[in-house]
């Protein structure tokens, strides 16, 4: 354990907070993670020295905005290694992203069309999906991926000649494991599927490659990578974005417009209608220049270890199941069979300690679990040992109160 | 039935989030589980983050109700709150400020703010003609 999650507290003043009398022991990052003192400058700099609408006005405030705001897109670019600005769609988050691309295709689809998702997938990568099947005739299939994110070789025959699209998560958000994203996408490639993969749970851990993975389409939230909320990213292929019909239409995204037809703007400005959020595009580049000052794998290692140790602590006790895998994740997921899992939370709320309990937004995968939802430590860069033995001594104590019959 | 004053006195005098925790276990061993007939959609409290149901009887004018939750220490909560409103008569009911007379019972600790309103939606309920 050389990294030092310890140098890194300071730069996050709410972690000072006293919740409910007791120090916070914040632990729902997967859920949203705090924002670091340069995330908060950048927004508040940004209001303090720059504030003007963007790529209109030519007067000083409006030139510094824009040019913030694209140095922000260029700054996202290179931190998920796109090969142009042009390819990074600036959205509310990965939920809308997704919206946009599930919309932007309808014109491509017809009945007999399949479109193909994991079981492991939340709801804002379901939904989307399963709509633009009731919208065109299409057919959702469901390629069972196991807990473990195993899936048997004979569900190949889910990638055939029908297969249109496979959104898949890089991560499921509700165990922490990772999907075969290789296999699977070159599966998809193969049938010549489009391919779009929710990176939600994976940005804050891992570097993100879209040219390595040679995806059509990546997505992801800026608050759950330290940046702030009602910021995320569509990034697209330039032949996939190009196919795209526009979600919403509206000032910024035409480049002329009369009465009777309007001649729409290039990538990416086609496919953001309307004033952009500014503030929260300059925010989410200060995340990624947060997170580019880390030793990244030395902070996932630290992540996947604190997992791993509170696995380790809990996996022999007969009263707790556990749904997360044992290493590679950088969450745990719990329950305790006979304990409501809003009892334990309560009983954690009490002691300082943030986690969720509940379905996670995936009820059909819960349901493959066999369960209503599970309780979810999950870990940041800041995060420490001692909150990790915190956390478990208190589900402990917890679950021994809880179990008087 | 346990009466409230002993209930106060014993939540009063834990000193700690623990035994008020426990105290609310000790509670809910004490509530009349409701059959599963019972535990229909229609008596099903709305705004609870668990699963509540609530009866109410009426019987001369006295107003009694039967309550149960999924969740253990919501049905601790559920104890306390019956103990304080079985007995009396609507009208009584509607007079009392029964979230004021809730909060001397020491559960600050247990009612956060998001299960507060499920309890303020059951205290109302029970006031509702």
């Amino acid at each position: 354990m050389t990294f030092n999650p310890h140098l890194l507290r300071d730069a996050f003043p709410i972690l000072a907070t006293q919740a409910n009398d007791q120090p916070l022991v914040y632990l729902d990052n997967a859920a949203t993670t705090q924002k670091p003192t340069q995330v908060l400058n950048a927004l508040l700099n940004y209001y303090q020295t720059s504030n003007a609408n963007v790529h209109r006005g030519a007067h000083y405030l409006s030139d510094r905005a824009t040019g913030q705001f694209e140095q922000a897109r260029t700054q996202v670019a290179r931190f998920i290694n796109a090969p142009a600005n042009s390819h990074v769609i600036w959205t509310k988050g990965a939920t809308e992203a997704i919206n946009m691309v599930a919309y932007g295709l309808e014109w491509q689809l017809k009945a007999g069309d399949e479109i193909l998702i994991t079981s492991l997938e939340h709801h804002a990568n379901l939904v989307p999906w399963q709509q633009l099947a009731f919208r065109t005739g299409a057919r959702l299939r469901i390629l069972p991926l196991t807990s473990k994110g195993e899936w048997e070789p004979e569900y190949e025959h889910y990638f055939n000649k029908h297969t249109r699209i496979l959104a898949c998560t890089h991560i499921s958000n509700a165990l922490g494991v990772h999907t075969p994203l290789t296999h699977l996408l070159s599966c998809a490639k193969a049938v010549g599927a489009l391919t779009l993969i929710d990176g939600s749970q994976a940005v804050a851990h891992e570097t993100i490659d879209v040219a390595a993975l040679d995806c059509d389409f990546y997505v992801f939230s800026g608050h759950k990578m330290y940046g702030p909320t009602g910021i995320g990213v569509l990034y697209g292929k330039a032949h996939a974005l190009d196919i795209l019909t526009p979600y919403q239409t509206g000032g910024e995204m035409v480049r002329h417009v009369s009465y009777n037809s309007t001649e729409f703007n290039d990538l990416p400005f086609r496919l953001e209608a309307g004033t952009p959020h500014i503030e929260g595009a300059i925010g989410l580049a200060a995340a990624c220049e947060f997170l580019a000052q880390l030793d990244r794998s030395a902070v996932q290692t630290w992540e996947q270890q604190l997992a791993a140790w509170v696995y380790n602590e809990l996996r022999f006790d007969t009263r707790i199941e556990l749904y997360s895998p044992e290493q590679g994740s950088t969450m745990v997921s719990l329950g305790v069979p006979g304990i409501h899992l809003i009892d334990l939370n309560t009983y954690l709320d009490s002691q300082g300690i943030a986690v969720r309990a509940g379905s996670h937004c995936a009820h059909p995968l819960m349901a493959q679990l066999g369960v209503t939802g599970t309780l979810r430590a999950s870990f940041a860069c800041y995060n420490t040992l001692a909150e990790a033995q915190h956390f478990c001594s208190v589900l402990l104590d917890a679950i021994e109160i809880l179990s008087d019959d | 039935m346990i009466d409230t004053k002993l209930i106060k006195q014993r939540l009063q005098a834990c000193t700690s989030k623990e035994a008020t925790f426990k105290e609310l276990v000790n509670l809910s061993k004490q509530l009349a589980r409701l059959s599963e007939s019972d535990k229909t959609e229609d008596n099903k409290v709305k705004g609870c983050e668990s699963a509540v149901w609530l009866i109410e009887h009426q019987e001369n004018g006295v107003c009694t109700f039967q309550a149960d939750s999924d969740a253990k220490l919501m049905r601790g909560v559920l104890m306390v709150i019956l103990s304080l409103v079985n007995g009396y008569s609507k009208a009584e009911l509607q007079r009392r400020d029964l979230v004021a007379e809730l909060g001397e019972f020491n559960l600050s600790s247990y009612l956060t703010s998001s299960r507060t309103n499920g309890i303020l939606t059951i205290l109302k309920q029970v006031q509702a003609n």
